[in-house]
């Protein structure tokens, strides 16, 4: 099932825009680049509505009542639930709406590293899954194997250059800085010390850059030009809502904004 | 860190290792290779080289003696006539490796660096010297010592599958569609030919020329003397060599249909012969039987009609071209619960081979 909705696919369309880009050098991460957009595209609505369930979410924890009954009912959790459940109802918000297009992105992410594996087929066995993942209708022979060269890069192994006599994994530290930077611009500020939201949120910009970065240090370089173009198109998206934080960026931003708030 | 943050930090891991697992390591995902002699089948099995005791079907030596993480084997091992078995790695530093095939120590080490792929095909020895095609594009030319002999030979594509020879010059298929001649003397490329399609096995050598099937379909046909053109077409991709028997060539697909043709006609001598699984291996001819092993794991012994006369299952998935020592033929499967296995021409299984662990 996993194979026939994700990976087939995935590596069909892959496959297909590799072709239409003429399959030359450097085209299997151009295809990689296009699909990212592509991807962006279909999940649009749902990063939009992720962005405005954040966003409620953080104005419900500034919220005088949502306070007021944090504080009432410490002590009886089932009652604070009740009480959580029907502020939600009230305000028609979504405590899910945030969570569910990370989760909608993480078979994605999957099922694009198995794809590039498989695309680039680096044994005989994963040629032969290849050969079993084309659509009838997909023309291929004259395109495999995939030229995996893209720039400096084999898309189909961890990249890393030589710097004095150092391998410096370059990709897994640009994919680190990338989602760092993303996920600091879409943190929104806060003004209650005892916002758990935000809490997650600033635990998240700590370590999804950590294992991003691990994936791109350990992984095919295919899934790192995912991860950085991802990013830099999410900080765009963001961006041209008029809501990134880009004072986030600077060291102890957040903390100057609450401050003034506050004031 | 206080419960919250360790409850992230644990389910970011698990997102992690998910992700691992899940993606797999592709290196180390393939078949096995298979060589013998009269006396020992050698088996290049993951991590491992067994050499397997022939009558008794236990294992005589394994190398390396302890599992180590950076050797990796796919390609068949080779048997030079001075006494060397060769057999390059895949693993993460790409050894190509000369093992004494008695005792399983190492004669000599070859390390090729970082940069360099890794080794999927075999060498050929060709008047004492090896000539090793690499997953990065070269051949290299390597002595019987272990010293590289001459410049490595740039073809491009990735090389899967050894190198062929008529004596004087080297034939070579690479992924990149091409069909290569060399002239081993002088390193230089004769002439290359676009087979519209990737070849991943060796071609096959005749008396006035070579033969080579593709990912393209087709069985092309190089003349000696010049000139080339394809002689048969296949319901889908060629993964094995051809195999020539007189004035007919056998090949088969991966639609699983298995072709006998008559070259000097240019006919098929059969309608439709379709065992029960895709065909990646080689076939191999032993007397009067064409064995076929398929991806279903099974064996099967033809006649020269195309008749069926025994078909055994093996179990796993049978990639490895069979080999034949004396009357036994080896099978080495892949993902069964043992990796070798030997029959006799009638289809009678002496004993599977199971490594200790």
């Amino acid at each position: 099932m996993w194979e026939t909705i994700i990976i087939q696919p995935m590596t069909n369309l892959l496959l297909w825009i590799y072709d239409f880009l003429g399959h030359g050098p450097h085209m299997f991460g151009l295809a990689i680049i296009l699909f990212t957009i592509l991807i962006k595209l279909i999940t649009l609505p749902l990063n939009a509505s992720q962005v405005k369930g954040a966003q409620a979410m953080q104005a419900l924890q500034n919220d005088k009542e949502w306070q007021d009954i944090q504080k009432k009912y410490a002590k009886d959790k089932e009652k604070l639930a009740q009480e959580q459940m029907r502020i939600y109802k009230e305000r028609g918000i979504n405590p899910f709406a945030s969570c569910l297009p990370t989760l909608v992105q993480f078979p994605i992410i999957i099922g694009l590293y198995q794809s590039i594996t498989r695309a680039l087929s680096v044994t005989p066995y994963d040629m032969l899954k290849l050969a079993r993942t084309i659509y009838p209708f997909q023309n291929v022979e004259g395109i495999i194997p995939l030229n995996s060269k893209f720039l400096w890069m084999d898309l189909g192994r961890p990249e890393s250059i030589q710097i004095l006599g150092f391998a410096l994994p370059t990709l897994a530290i640009i994919v680190a800085l990338t989602t760092y930077i993303q996920s600091k611009l879409t943190m929104p500020a806060s003004t209650n010390p005892n916002d758990q939201s935000a809490q997650m949120t600033k635990m998240m910009s700590i370590y999804m850059p950590l294992m991003l970065g691990w994936f791109a240090l350990n992984f095919a370089s295919g899934i790192a030009v995912y991860f950085i173009i991802s990013n830099v198109l999410g900080v765009v998206q963001y961006a041209a809502t008029g809501r990134a934080n880009w004072s986030n960026l600077l060291p102890g931003g957040s903390k100057k904004i609450s401050s003034a708030k506050k004031k | 860190m206080n419960t919250k943050r360790l409850k992230l930090f644990v389910l970011l891991a698990l997102g992690a290792t998910f992700l691992s697992a899940c993606s797999g390591q592709p290196l180390a995902n393939n078949w096995p290779g298979l060589a013998t002699d009269s006396e020992h089948a050698y088996l290049a099995a993951g991590s491992f080289v067994y050499a397997v005791d022939l009558e008794s079907g236990e294992e005589v030596w394994r190398y390396p003696a302890e599992a180590n993480g950076k050797l990796l084997f796919y390609a068949n091992p080779v048997l030079t006539s001075d006494g060397q078995l060769l057999i390059g790695s895949t693993g993460k530093e790409h050894p190509f490796i000369s093992l004494d095939p008695a005792t399983g120590k190492e004669k000599w080490t070859k390390h090729f660096t970082e940069n360099k792929g890794g080794w999927v095909g075999s060498p050929l020895v060709l008047n004492d010297t090896i000539y090793a095609p690499n997953a990065d594009g070269f051949i290299y030319v390597i002595n019987l010592n272990g010293k590289e002999d001459a410049d490595p030979i740039e073809l491009g594509g990735a090389l899967w599958s050894a190198p062929s020879t008529d004596g004087s010059l080297l034939y070579v298929t690479s992924l990149d569609h091409y069909f290569h001649v060399i002239d081993p003397a002088t390193g230089v490329m004769n002439e290359s030919i676009d087979l519209g399609g990737a070849a991943p096995s060796s071609p096959v050598v005749g008396s006035d020329g070579v033969y080579v099937g593709s990912f393209a379909s087709t069985i092309e046909y190089i003349k000696t003397n010049g000139g080339h053109k394809v002689i048969a077409k296949t319901d889908s991709w060629i993964w094995g060599s051809p195999l020539l028997d007189g004035q007919t060539l056998y090949y088969a697909d991966l639609s699983g249909k298995v072709y006998s043709l008559d070259l000097a006609s240019g006919n098929q001598n059969w309608d439709i012969v379709q065992p029960d699984g895709p065909v990646v291996a080689s076939l191999l001819i032993v007397g009067d039987q064409i064995y076929v092993a398929t991806e279903a794991g099974t064996l099967v012994a033809l006649d020269r009609e195309g008749k069926t006369v025994w078909e055994k299952t093996v179990g796993g998935k049978i990639y490895t071209t069979p080999v034949i020592s004396g009357d036994l033929i080896l099978v080495a499967p892949y993902q069964a619960d043992f990796v070798l296995a030997d029959y006799d021409a009638a289809g009678k299984q002496a004993w599977t081979f199971v490594p200790e662990k």
